[in-house]
C-alpha cells in the first residue's frame, strides 16, 4: 500500500523544488556571467528562458504526471446542476501519504445540498481538508515550541499555480527575448536628456534583465510553493524587491526609479499591516504552518494553524482557540487599563463568560485577518495602495505583462486563496469591500487614460478587485479561477500592448490608429484578450472566451450574497457596472489602437509587425486566453479540488450575526445563474455597444463628452487625486517629522549638551577666578612665602663660624638623644 | 605553557596586537607601507587564531550547542580586591570576538588611504583591537572596565587626528559622552562591588563562575578543596571570610550574576536613594552608561558627529563593533546581575528602544550628508537591539512563555552580528565615493550605477540588508524582534511593525539619489572610478556574509542560541520565583504598582 502511490506523491516536493530553484540557478549563473554570455549577454536570455521552461515542463510533469493520476478529476465537468450523486470527501481526512485511496473516494467535494435540489443551506456537512502534502527543509530559527522554518504545502492549487506561472513566465521570457533586443547593444535612451542637451547612450543591458526575471520567478514560486506564512512573508518581500529592480530598470530615467521606490514603500505599507497579522497569530497559534506537520508515522506532532482553527470537532468551523481567546483576554486588559488586573474583575468576566466565549478571540481573528490582508492590499494594488500599479508601467512591457499583471499582483489574491480558512466572515467582508471599491475606483479612471499600458495596468487593479470581492463573498473557486484566467487574458493583452509600442514607440493611444493593417497578429490576438476580458460568450449556454466563466461565477455569487444580505446591495452594484465599464474601455482601447485612420502617419508608417519571437507567445497566451476556462478542461474541477478546508457551508458571522456567506454552490443553482448571466452579458454588451458608438462609428464625439462631463473628467484624469491626496497627507508631513526630529537632535539635544559645557566652562571660569586664585593660588602663595621667610631667618644661623656649628650640632644630638629616650621610655 | 591552555591562547588572541602596537611604536621608523601591511598582518594573524576557536586542533574548541561557559581561566591580579584576570567564551561573546577579529582585518584593510602619521595610526589602532576583543571576552567587572577604557582613549584620537575638518568636536563629544557612561559604570561597578559576597556562593556555583579551575574528572568540591588549600590570596580571603562571617567581595560577573538572581541574597535589594534598591540604581547607571555606546535616544547625538568626522575605518569599527559593545553589556551585565530592577524597568528599556527605532528611522530621513544617514539608520537599528533584550519580561504578570522571550533576545543578539556586518559594509560603501569625489553631499551624487556597476551592486546589497530584506541578515534579527514584541505589548508592537515603513523609505530614497538617475552631478565627477581590488576584496566578504547570514541564520544561532536560551530561562525562572516572592511578601497595594509599571507606556 505504500510503495507506489506513496513514491508518486513524495516525488511532488521534488519536483516542485526543482521547478522553483531552477530560475534561481538561472539568477546566479547570470549574475555572475551574465556579461560574457555571448554577445553582450544574448546567451542570457536562452539561459534564463531555459531554466523557466524547464520549471515549466516539471510543473507539467507535477500536475499530469504525479498530481493527477493521483487525484482524478470528478466525473462532472463544469458545474451547475449537473452534478447529481453525492460525494462525500471523508476519505480525504487522511489525505496525503495514502493519496491513492483518497483519489477513490471519488469527487474530492461535495454537492449534497445541489443534489437535493437547493433544499436550504447550512445543513450540508462542512468539507474537511483538501488532499495536500507539506513539510519542512529546514529552519530558520527554533525558539522552544516556536519555529520559523521553510517548508512546503502542496495541494491542487499549488500544482495549478506552478504550471500557471511557469507557462506564462516561459511565454513571457520567450517574448522579452525579442522584445528587448534594443539592449543588446549600445542603447539610446530617449527619454533622458544630459545636461549637455544629448540622448543618453549607454551599454545594453539584456542580460541584467534576465537576471532580474530569473530572480522574479524564483520568488513567485516561493510564495506559490510556501509551507507556512512566514516564509510567504519572506518571498513577498523578494518578489517587492525584484518588481523594485524591474520597475526601475531604466534606472537612468527619475521617472522609472520614483516608480520603483513607490511601488516598494507603497507595499511596504501593506507589509506593515501583515506583520500586524503575522504577530496576532504567532502570539496567539505559536505556528505559522498551513498544514500538520507529521512524522514519518503519519501521527501530527504540530498542528497547523488552519486545523487549530478549524477543527473536526467544530464540523470544520472557524472557531478561535483557547490560546486566541487568552490572548485578547490580555490584549484587551492591556488597553483597558487598570480594571482588568483588579480582583473584581473576575467577577465580571465570569457573568460574561458564557457570552462572551462565542465571541472570545474573535476580534483577535479579524484582526489578523484584516492585517494580513492589508498585504495583499499592497501587492495587490487594492484601494486605498492600488497607487503604485499604474506607476509601475515605467518598467519594460515584459514586465508589466510577467509580474504588474499576471503574477506578483495577483499574489495578494492567491495568498488570500491561500489563507481563506483564517479569515472569519467579518474579514471577508472587509476584503469584499475591498476589492468592490477597487473595482469600481480603477475602472473608472481607465476610461479616461490614453496611455495603453496604463489603461491595461488600471483594467489589472479593477480585475484584482473582482478577485478579492470574489473572494471576501466566499466564492473560492470563483475568485481563484478568475486568477487563472485573468493571468492569461491579461499577459496577453500586455505583450500586444508592448508589441504595439515596439512598433510605434510610444504609449500614447492618441497617437495610434488603424495598426491593424500594419499587425494583424497583434491586432487579432488583442482583440481575443479584450473579448477574454469582459467575458464574452453566448449566455445560458456553456460556450465562451475563458473570462465568461470566470466572471460569471462572480456575479453570480454576488446575486447569492445579495439575496442573503439584501443590505450590501453595492457588493452587487458595483460589478455589474464595473463590467459594462470594463467593456467600455477595453473596447475604447481596441478600437483607439487598431481601428480608424492612423493619427501620427509618421509613427504609422514606420510600425511593423513584431518579429516571431514576440507572435508566437502572442498566439500561446491566446489560445489559453481563450480555452482555458472550458469546462471540460476540468479546471474549475482541479480548483474544488484544492477547496481549502471548512468553505463549503453558508457560514454566519459572529461580532456580526446578520452577516450570512452562502455556500459557493448554490450560486450555480439554475435562477440564479441565469439571472447573473443575463446581467452580466447585458452589462458586457452595453458597455461594447457604447465604445463602438464612440470610438468606431463615431457617432459621438469623445471630446464633446469630454465637455459636457468636466468635472468627472478631471477627477478621473487626475485619478481622484490619490495620489496628490497621498503626497499632502502621507509623504509631507513624514518628510517635516523628519526635519523637525534632525532639527530637535541639532537644536535641543546638542544644544543643551552645548549648553552644558559652556555651563561647566563657565563654572570652571568661576572656580578659577574665585577658588583658585584666592583660595589655592593665595594658599600656595602663602607657603611660598612662609618658606621664604623661613629661610630668610634661617640665613641668620648661617655664619660660617665653625665653633658654632660644633655647638649647633652637638646641642642637636643631644636633643635628639633626649627626645629619643623619653620616647623609648614611654 | 602551550597554546592549548586556554589561558595563553585567548591572552595571545587579546594581545598580539598591543605587542605588535609596542614593536611599532618602540622600533625607528619605518615605511608607511611596511608599517600598514605589518598592521593588516596582524589583525588577520588575530582573525586566524580567533577562527581555531572553531577547531581543536590548536588552543581551546568552541563548541556549538553548549551553553555554558568555554575556555574559561582565572589568574589572580589584584588579589586584596579580589581581582582576577577572568576571562572566557559563551555564544553571547564568541559571535562577537569573531566579528571584532574579522571587522579589524577588513577596516585596516581600507585604512589604506590614510597618509598622515601611519605609525601612530596602527599603533592606536591595534590598541584598539586589543581593547575590543578583551572587552568581550573580560569576565571579571574589573578587567572589564579597564579593557572598555582602553578602547576609549585610541578611538579619541583616531578620530581626533584622523577624522575630517570638525574632527575635534566630534572626538571631544565622543569622549565626553563615553566618558560620562563609564564614570556612571565606575559608580555601579562598586555599588556592586560593595554588596556582594563571595562567600553565599556554594562550590558549584563558584566553579561555574570561574574562580577557581575544575579539572576533568573533578568534582566541584574537590576542586574548591584544592584551591583552598593552594597559595591563592583570594582562597584564603574566602576562607577567612567564610568563617568569620565577614563579606568577601568580588568584581566576578558571573559571580555576581549568581548572587542577583540569588533569591535568598538580599545585598543588592538593600535601600540605596530615594527609596530604590541598591540593583535598581546599578541597573539605570549601568543601563545609562551602555545605552550611551549603543546609542539610543537621547544619548545618541555624538554618534553622527563621530561618524562623519571619522575616517571611513574608523566608522567601520566604531558601528560594527563599538556600539555593539553597548547591547553586549545589557544582555551580559545588566540584566543578570539586577534582574529585579530589570524586570521593574523592562517597560523603559522597550519604551527607549521603540523610541530609538523611530527617531532615528525619522532623523535619517531629512538628512542631507550621506554618512550621517546611515549614522542614523544605526540609531535605528540599533534601536531593535534594546527592544529585543528588552522584552526579556515578556508577559510580566500574566501567564509565562518564555519563548517569545528567547525569541526576541536571539533576536536581538543576531541583529547585533547582521548590523555589525551591514553597518560597517554601508560606512566602507560610503568611504569608497568619498575616496573619490570628496564629498558627501546625497543631492550631488547621481548616476553612479553607470560609472561603477560592481560597486553600485554591492552597495545596494548592503544597504538592502540595512533595509531588511529577507534572504539578507538583517531580515532575521529584525523579524525575531518585531515578531517577539506583540506578546510583551502591541502598542510597542504596532510601532517596530512600522518603522520597516520608514526603513524603506529613506534606504529607497539614499539610493535613487546616489546610485540611480542618468548621470553624476557633483564635483570630481572624472575620479569615480571603478573599484579597485583592494576595496573588492573587502566589501565582497561583507555582502558574502550578508547573504549566508541571511539564508542559513544557524550559522550563528548554532553558536549563540544556547547560551541565550540558558540565560533567558534562568531569568525565567528567577521571575517566577520573584512574582511569587511579590505576592507573599508585599502587599496587595504593591504589587498593583508593580502590573502598573509593568505595563508599556509609549511616549
Amino acid at each position: 500500500m505504500e510503495s507506489t502511490a506513496t513514491n508518486a506523491l513524495d516525488l511532488l516536493p521534488l519536483l516542485l523544488c526543482g521547478a522553483w530553484l531552477t530560475p534561481l540557478a538561472s539568477f546566479v549563473a547570470i549574475l555572475f556571467f551574465g556579461k560574457h554570455m555571448g554577445a553582450h549577454g544574448k546567451t542570457a536570455g536562452l539561459v534564463a528562458t531555459g531554466a523557466i521552461g524547464f520549471s515549466f515542463l516539471l510543473s507539467c510533469i507535477a500536475l499530469f504526471g504525479v498530481w493527477l493520476p493521483e487525484h482524478p478529476l470528478s466525473g462532472g465537468h463544469g458545474h451547475g446542476g449537473e452534478h447529481s450523486e453525492e460525494h462525500h470527501g471523508e476519505e480525504h481526512g487522511d489525505e496525503h501519504g495514502d493519496g491513492s485511496h483518497a483519489a477513490l473516494g471519488g469527487s474530492p467535494y461535495q454537492l449534497t445540498a445541489l443534489a437535493g435540489g437547493g433544499d436550504g443551506h447550512g445543513d450540508h456537512a462542512n468539507n474537511p481538508a483538501p488532499p495536500h502534502i507539506n513539510g519542512e527543509w529546514y529552519s530558520l530559527g527554533e525558539f522552544g515550541d516556536l519555529k520559523l522554518t521553510i517548508g512546503y504545502y502542496i495541494d491542487s492549487l499549488t500544482v495549478l499555480m506552478f504550471c500557471m506561472v511557469t507557462l506564462i513566465a516561459t511565454c513571457v521570457h520567450l517574448y522579452a527575448t525579442g522584445y528587448m533586443h534594443d539592449e543588446l547593444h549600445d542603447f539610446t535612451d530617449p527619454e533622458v536628456t544630459l545636461d549637455n542637451g544629448e540622448l543618453l547612450t549607454r551599454p545594453g543591458r539584456y542580460w541584467r534583465f534576465f537576471q532580474y526575471l530569473s530572480l522574479f520567478c524564483f520568488s513567485m514560486l516561493g510564495i506559490v510553493i510556501a509551507g507556512n506564512i512566514a516564509m510567504v512573508f519572506v518571498f513577498w518581500e523578494l518578489v517587492g524587491i525584484c518588481s523594485y529592480f524591474l520597475i526601475g530598470f531604466y534606472v537612468e530615467r527619475k521617472s522609472a526609479s520614483t516608480a520603483a521606490n513607490k511601488a516598494f514603500i507603497v507595499n511596504r505599507v501593506g507589509d506593515f499591516g501583515m506583520l500586524i497579522g503575522l504577530m496576532a497569530l504567532w502570539s496567539s497559534l505559536g505556528t505559522f504552518s498551513f498544514g500538520d506537520l507529521k512524522n514519518a508515522e503519519g501521527e501530527v506532532v504540530e498542528q497547523g494553524m488552519f486545523s487549530q482553527l478549524r477543527t473536526e470537532e467544530n464540523d470544520y468551523k472557524l472557531v478561535p482557540t483557547e490560546s486566541m481567546a487568552v490572548e485578547q483576554a490580555r490584549l484587551s486588559s492591556d488597553s483597558e487599563g487598570e480594571e482588568a488586573a483588579e480582583g473584581e474583575a473576575a467577577e465580571a468576566t465570569e457573568e460574561d463568560a458564557t457570552e462572551e466565549t462565542d465571541k472570545s478571540g474573535q476580534w483577535l481573528l479579524f484582526i489578523a485577518g484584516v492585517g494580513i490582508f492589508c498585504g495583499c492590499v499592497g501587492k495587490s494594488a487594492q484601494f486605498p495602495l492600488h497607487v503604485w500599479l499604474p506607476d509601475a508601467m515605467e518598467g519594460p512591457t515584459p514586465v508589466s505583462a510577467l509580474v504588474h499583471s499576471a503574477t506578483m499582483v495577483a499574489a495578494g489574491v492567491y495568498l488570500v486563496g491561500r489563507f481563506f480558512p483564517v479569515f472569519s466572515p467579518e474579514a471577508l467582508l472587509v476584503i469584499a469591500y475591498v476589492g468592490c471599491i477597487t473595482l469600481f475606483l480603477a475602472a473608472t479612471i481607465a476610461i479616461t487614460a490614453t496611455d495603453i499600458k496604463r489603461v491595461l495596468a488600471y483594467s489589472t487593479v479593477s480585475q484584482l478587485g473582482y478577485m478579492m470581492l470574489a473572494l471576501g463573498l466566499g466564492a473560492w473557486t470563483a475568485g481563484i479561477f478568475h486568477l487563472i484566467t485573468h493571468a492569461f487574458f491579461k499577459g496577453l493583452l500586455f505583450m500586444c500592448s508592448g508589441s504595439v509600442i515596439h512598433a510605434v514607440h510610444t504609449n500614447e493611444m492618441t497617437e495610434m490608429g488603424g495598426l491593424r493593417k500594419k499587425m494583424p497578429i497583434t491586432a487579432y490576438t488583442m482583440l481575443v484578450g479584450c473579448l477574454a476580458i469582459i467575458g464574452a460568450g453566448i449566455p445560458l449556454t456553456k460556450i465562451g472566451l475563458s473570462g465568461y466563466y470566470s466572471k460569471d461565477a462572480i456575479i453570480e455569487q454576488a446575486f447569492s450574497f445579495f439575496g442573503e444580505n439584501p443590505g450590501h446591495s453595492l457588493l452587487l452594484v458595483a460589478p455589474v457596472i464595473g463590467a459594462m465599464i470594463t467593456a467600455f474601455y477595453m473596447f475604447r482601447l481596441w478600437y483607439m489602437t487598431f481601428c480608424g485612420e492612423p493619427r501620427d502617419a509618421h509613427r504609422y508608417d514606420h510600425a511593423h509587425e513584431s518579429p516571431s519571437s514576440m507572435t508566437t507567445p502572442l498566439l500561446i497566451m491566446s489560445f489559453f486566453a481563450i480555452a482555458v476556462g472550458w469546462p471540460f478542461l476540468g479546471l474549475v474541477d482541479l480548483l474544488e479540488q484544492g477547496r481549502p478546508i471548512g468553505t463549503q457551508a453558508t457560514t454566519q458571522g459572529v461580532l456580526l450575526p446578520s452577516l450570512v456567506l452562502p455556500d459557493e454552490h448554490l450560486s450555480h443553482l439554475e435562477p440564479i445563474k441565469t439571472q447573473a448571466g443575463l446581467t452580466a452579458f447585458t452589462a458586457a454588451a452595453a458597455g461594447l455597444l457604447l465604445a463602438t458608438v464612440i470610438y468606431l462609428w463615431r457617432a459621438l464625439n469623445p471630446a464633446e463628452i469630454k465637455q459636457t462631463f468636466t468635472p468627472l473628467y478631471r477627477a478621473l484624469w487626475n485619478k481622484w487625486w490619490f495620489d496628490e491626496l497621498y503626497h499632502v497627507v502621507f509623504t509631507l508631513p513624514t518628510l517635516a517629522l523628519g526635519k523637525v526630529i534632525a532639527a530637535i537632535d541639532k537644536n535641543l539635544i546638542d544644544g543643551l549638551i552645548h549648553a552644558s559645557a559652556r555651563g561647566s566652562r563657565g563654572v570652571s571660569k568661576v572656580v578659577e577666578l574665585v577658588f583658585d586664585r584666592t583660595v589655592i593660588d593665595g594658599s600656595v602663595n602663602a607657603f611660598a612665602r612662609g618658606t621664604w621667610d623661613v629661610g630668610v631667618w634661617l640665613k641668620r644661623i648661617q655664619t660660617g663660624s665653625l665653633r658654632q656649628y660644633v655647638m649647633f650640632i652637638a646641642v642637636g644630638t643631644l636633643f635628639v638623644y633626649l627626645a629619643a629616650t623619653v620616647v623609648w621610655l614611654s | 605553557m602551550s597554546l592549548n591552555d586556554p589561558a595563553a591562547f585567548l591572552s595571545l588572541l587579546v594581545f598580539l596586537p598591543a605587542l605588535v602596537a609596542l614593536v611599532l611604536a618602540v622600533t625607528p621608523r619605518w615605511s608607511d607601507e611596511a608599517t600598514k601591511f605589518v598592521s593588516l598582518g596582524t589583525t588577520f594573524v588575530t582573525f586566524l587564531l580567533s577562527l581555531f576557536l572553531f577547531r581543536s586542533d590548536i588552543g581551546p574548541e568552541f563548541e556549538a550547542g553548549v551553553a555554558e561557559m568555554q575556555a574559561m581561566f582565572a589568574v589572580d591580579w589584584i588579589p586584596s580586591f579580589g581581582v582576577q584576570y577572568l576571562m572566557g567564551l559563551d555564544g553571547i561573546s564568541f559571535p562577537l570576538v569573531i566579528l571584532t577579529s574579522f571587522l579589524s582585518v577588513l577596516a585596516m584593510a581600507a585604512s589604506w588611504p590614510i597618509q598622515k602619521n601611519v605609525k601612530a595610526y596602527c599603533v592606536l589602532y591595534l590598541l584598539l583591537v586589543t581593547g575590543m576583543l578583551g572587552v568581550f571576552m573580560a569576565l571579571d567587572f574589573f578587567l572589564f572596565y579597564v579593557f572598555f577604557e582602553v578602547m576609549l582613549l585610541p578611538m579619541y584620537f583616531l578620530i581626533g587626528v584622523w577624522g575630517g575638518p570638525r574632527r575635534e568636536y566630534a572626538a571631544i563629544k565622543f569622549f565626553l559622552y563615553t566618558l560620562l557612561g563609564s564614570v556612571l559604570m565606575l559608580i555601579a561597578i562598586l555599588m556592586l562591588y560593595f554588596n556582594s559576597d563571595l562567600t553565599r556562593l556554594d562550590a558549584q556555583q563558584l566553579a561555574d563562575s570561574g574562580v577557581f579551575p575544575v579539572a576533568a574528572e573533578q568534582s566541584a568540591d574537590e576542586a574548591m578543596a584544592a584551591w583552598l588549600e593552594s597559595d591563592s590570596v583570594l582562597a584564603a580571603d574566602y576562607a577567612a571570610g567564610k568563617e568569620a562571617g565577614r563579606e568577601v567581595h568580588t568584581f566576578n560577573i558571573l559571580a555576581l550574576q549568581q548572587l542577583g538572581q540569588d533569591a535568598d541574597f538580599s545585598g543588592f535589594d538593600k535601600e540605596a536613594l530615594f527609596g530604590k534598591s541598591i540593583q535598581w540604581w546599578a541597573f539605570v547607571l549601568l543601563f545609562i552608561g551602555f545605552i550611551i555606546k549603543v546609542p539610543s535616544v537621547p544619548f545618541h547625538t555624538w554618534l553622527p558627529d563621530a561618524h562623519v568626522e571619522a575616517p571611513t575605518p574608523i566608522s567601520m569599527i566604531l558601528a560594527g563593533i563599538l556600539l555593539k559593545l553597548g547591547g553586549y553589556g545589557i544582555i551580559r551585565i545588566c540584566y543578570p546581575i539586577c534582574p529585579a530592577a530589570g524586570f521593574e524597568l523592562a517597560n523603559v528599556v522597550c519604551g527607549i528602544g521603540v523610541v530609538s527605532m523611530v527617531y532615528g528611522a525619522f532623523a535619517a530621513l531629512a538628512q542631507k550628508d550621506f554618512k550621517r544617514m546611515v549614522a542614523y539608520s544605526s540609531v535605528s537599528h540599533m534601536g531593535y537591539v534594546v527592544l529585543g533584550l528588552g522584552v526579556w519580561s515578556a508577559n510580566a504578570g500574566t501567564e509565562y512563555n518564555p519563548d517569545y522571550w528567547k525569541m526576541g533576545v536571539n533576536g536581538a543578539m543576531f541583529q547585533m552580528i547582521a548590523h555589525g556586518i551591514s553597518s560597517a559594509g554601508m560606512f566602507f560603501m560610503v568611504g569608497v565615493v568619498y575616496d573619490r569625489v570628496h564629498h558627501r553631499n546625497l543631492e550631488e551624487f547621481g548616476g553612479l550605477f553607470g560609472k561603477m556597476p560592481l560597486y553600485t551592486g554591492m552597495a545596494i546589497a548592503l544597504f538592502f540588508a540595512g533595509l531588511g530584506l529577507p534572504g539578507l541578515c538583517g531580515f532575521i534579527g529584525e523579524v525575531f524582534v518585531v515578531l517577539s514584541v506583540w506578546k510583551y505589548s502591541y502598542v510597542l508592537a504596532v510601532i517596530s511593525a512600522f518603522v520597516v515603513i520608514l526603513t524603506a523609505g529613506y534606504i529607497l530614497w539614499a539610493i535613487q539619489r546616489v546610485y540611480l538617475g542618468a548621470e553624476y552631478k557633483g564635483p570630481h565627477g572624472d575620479a569615480l572610478t571603478p573599484m579597485t581590488m583592494r576595496e573588492t576584496a573587502i566589501g565582497a566578504p561583507l555582502v558574502a556574509l550578508a547573504i549566508v547570514f541571511g539564508v542559513y541564520p544557524r550559522a550563528i544561532l548554532d553558536y549563540m542560541q544556547p547560551s541565550v536560551d540558558r540565560q533567558v530561562e534562568q531569568l525565567a525562572a528567577w521571575t517566577e520565583g520573584y512574582e511569587d516572592r511579590l505576592k507573599t511578601t508585599r502587599a496587595i497595594i504593591d504589587e498593583d504598582d508593580q502590573m502598573a509599571s509593568a505595563r508599556p507606556t509609549v511616549n
